[in-house]
């Protein structure tokens, strides 16, 4: 897809996200609603850059996202530092993780890949319950309870005054989503690409595997911290429940709705399922199930997500373009 | 001589070693499968766990949801096998087999099981509950040599277990459908000249690993209880036995769950319980880092 098209769907997106607080400004409910769109369009699309743009197969995305979080909140509660720069330590906490995790997993291929970062998913848990997380802040099983809201010059972005905080998301994650469209259609994304579809003719042409494989995991895992702990200050508790499937099945659905691959498609992806979810809301414990069996029915039939079905569509109708 | 409580440690130590034998043996049962199905199919299945679930439930289902408790053990494996085969080979018939023709297949393939892992841990929960289930012993009553004393249920997890990876080390070597396994792991195309069915080799080797893992779901399930959550757990740890033992290598499988039965039971016995997937975790790490290919893998 070209520059000019992504730029042109991520402004439809995110021009309607910011039109809709007109209509239901006052709606808390939903407009809490609107801001966990914005918020997992960032998560979503991260981890689409992972693996439908770079080819690693990671299943660690929720795993930053939760440490994000934390550093952020363990830094803002017990160390008293300002929401501002807590959110930046902790994206740069995320990202030298990200490089951490993706060290070992340069040399190895595919499930391992996806084993090692699902490993990390699967340790943090208990990391975070048990007696390192509790020396370190985490709070133990009850969790993070008091996380002061953004402050910006005296300002604050807590839920009480909700319209102001949907457009600061607003502007996080539209910043991100730039950022993420800028790289993919840079040189780096393109080396992501090469290396994705064969490792050893980009190595040929100089492409070197080891530094945008470990920039890759630094960028994503970067993006993630840092919308994870502005979701950390907005929402104020946090607990290690987030690492629990549900979260996972439901970003998985998001990016394969969207298409994996296929860059805006996250973005549109997270908005019709956060949104979709909510509906299902009544289905109870069965939303898990259907969200599982959607994952399924995904893969099998729809593998590019929506926005593949639109491309073909689209190229369907003019042959020659 | 000893000190009172110097011999009571070594009793203690005794008892976490046999825990840690008779968890190994079940783990080494679910490595063998896991090798088996990423070494021929190289289909990658995020769900093994739920399928190590999937066995116990079936079981509790046989003998206290309709309450069929005739014949004991030997009714549910009669029963629940030939279930569990059936399971696995029409899901890789409905879900995998259409993936293969697809480029970067393996990918799709591990999205589509961890879809199905979760699909299955949440029908689990909203089915049957959080609350866990037990299946009783196996066999009651303890075997006392000495002053050291045996259950009788550890001892027979033990024998089954390593019975199993017999009875399949045989199966594979000397029938016909275990050569045809071998057959199509070594080189696919050059089997399906030879007339093998590979489509349904690949379906067979699917569904044995599912029995082999219903198995180890039934016998470990008496030791500790059905949790609906587990399956990522126990597909990690089953992975990781794989990892470590080396990728194809029965024999390094077996050795590679003995060694990490008894490092689990240890780590659970000196620090508690959640930090034995911490320490598998870095143990893995630590293989992946110093010999990727694993203790007996033959590398590339």
């Amino acid at each position: 897809m070209r520059l000019k098209h992504m730029a042109i769907i991520i402004g439809v997106a995110y021009g309607i996200m910011a039109l809709l607080p007109l209509l239901v400004g006052d709606i808390r409910f939903l407009m809490n609603i609107l801001i966990m769109c914005l918020i997992w369009a960032v998560v979503a699309s991260c981890w689409d850059v992972m693996m439908g743009f770079a080819g690693i197969f990671s299943f660690g995305q929720v795993a930053f996202f939760v440490m994000g979080a934390y550093c952020s909140g363990i830094l803002a509660i017990e160390h008293h530092v300002t929401p501002v720069l807590s959110i930046l330590i902790a994206g740069l906490f995320t990202a030298g993780m990200g490089v951490l995790v993706g060290l070992p997993c340069l040399r190895l291929a595919g499930p391992y890949v996806a084993l090692v970062t699902f490993g990390v998913h699967m340790a943090l848990q208990p990391t975070l319950r048990g007696e390192i997380g509790i020396a370190l802040g985490s709070g133990g099983s009850v969790g993070l309870l008091t996380i002061p809201p953004i402050n910006i010059f005296g300002y604050s972005f807590s839920s009480a005054n909700i319209v102001p905080t949907f457009y600061l998301t607003l502007l996080v994650s539209l910043a991100c989503a730039l950022v993420i469209m800028f790289v993919i259609k840079s040189y780096w994304g393109v080396a992501f690409l090469a290396l994705k579809d064969s490792q050893d003719f980009a190595m040929s042409l100089g492409i070197s595997a080891f530094k945008y494989k470990l920039m890759v995991f630094a960028l994503t895992s970067f993006l993630t911290g840092i919308i994870g702990a502005y979701y950390g200050h907005f929402y104020g508790v946090l607990s290690f429940r987030m690492l629990d499937l549900d979260l996972f099945s439901i970003l998985m659905v998001m990016m394969l709705v969207g298409g994996l691959g296929h860059y805006p498609g996250s973005i549109i992806g997270a908005f019709l399922v956060v949104a979709g979810s909510e509906l299902m809301a009544p289905l109870g414990a069965y939303r898990a199930v259907t969200m599982g069996a959607l994952v399924v029915i995904l893969v099998l039939a729809l593998p590019n997500g929506v926005m593949g079905f639109f491309l073909k569509r689209a190229s369907d109708r003019a042959p020659s373009g | 001589m000893f000190s009172e409580d110097t011999i009571l440690l070594l009793y203690e130590i005794t008892d976490v070693l046999i825990a840690g034998l008779s968890t190994g043996s079940v783990y080494a049962l679910m490595a063998v499968g896991m090798t088996l199905v990423y070494g021929v199919t190289k289909a990658f299945n995020f769900a093994y766990g739920d399928f190590f679930n999937m066995g116990g439930y079936f079981a509790w289902i046989l003998m206290f949801g309709i309450g069929f408790q005739f014949g004991g053990y030997v009714t549910v494996l009669i029963v629940v096998m030939p279930l569990m085969f059936l399971v696995g080979y029409a899901l890789e018939k409905l879900m995998v087999a259409p993936l293969r023709k697809r480029a970067d297949w393996e990918n799709k393939v591990m999205m589509l099981t961890l879809g199905l892992a979760l699909f299955l841990t949440s029908l689990y929960t909203v089915v049957f509950g959080v609350r866990m289930k037990s299946l009783p012993p196996i066999l009651e009553g303890t075997l006392e040599v000495g002053q050291l004393v045996f259950s009788y249920q550890d001892i027979l997890i033990f024998v089954m277990s390593i019975g199993g990876i017999m009875v399949f080390g045989w199966m594979l070597n000397n029938t016909r459908i275990g050569m045809a396994v071998k057959a199509v792991a070594q080189n696919p195309i050059g089997a399906k000249i030879v007339g093998i069915p590979k489509e349904r080799i690949f379906a067979s080797t699917f569904a044995i690993s599912t029995v082999m893992v219903g198995f180890g779901g039934i016998l470990l399930s008496q030791k500790w209880f059905i949790n609906p959550m587990s399956g990522g757990t126990i597909m990690v740890k089953a992975w990781v036995v794989t990892a470590f033992g080396g990728m194809g290598s029965i024999r390094g499988g077996l050795y590679a769950a003995f060694i990490i039965g008894l490092l689990e039971a240890f780590v659970g016995w000196l620090f508690g319980m959640s930090y034995s997937i911490i320490a598998l975790f870095i143990l893995l790490l630590a293989t992946l880092v110093i010999r990727p290919q694993g203790l007996m893998g033959k590398g590339d």
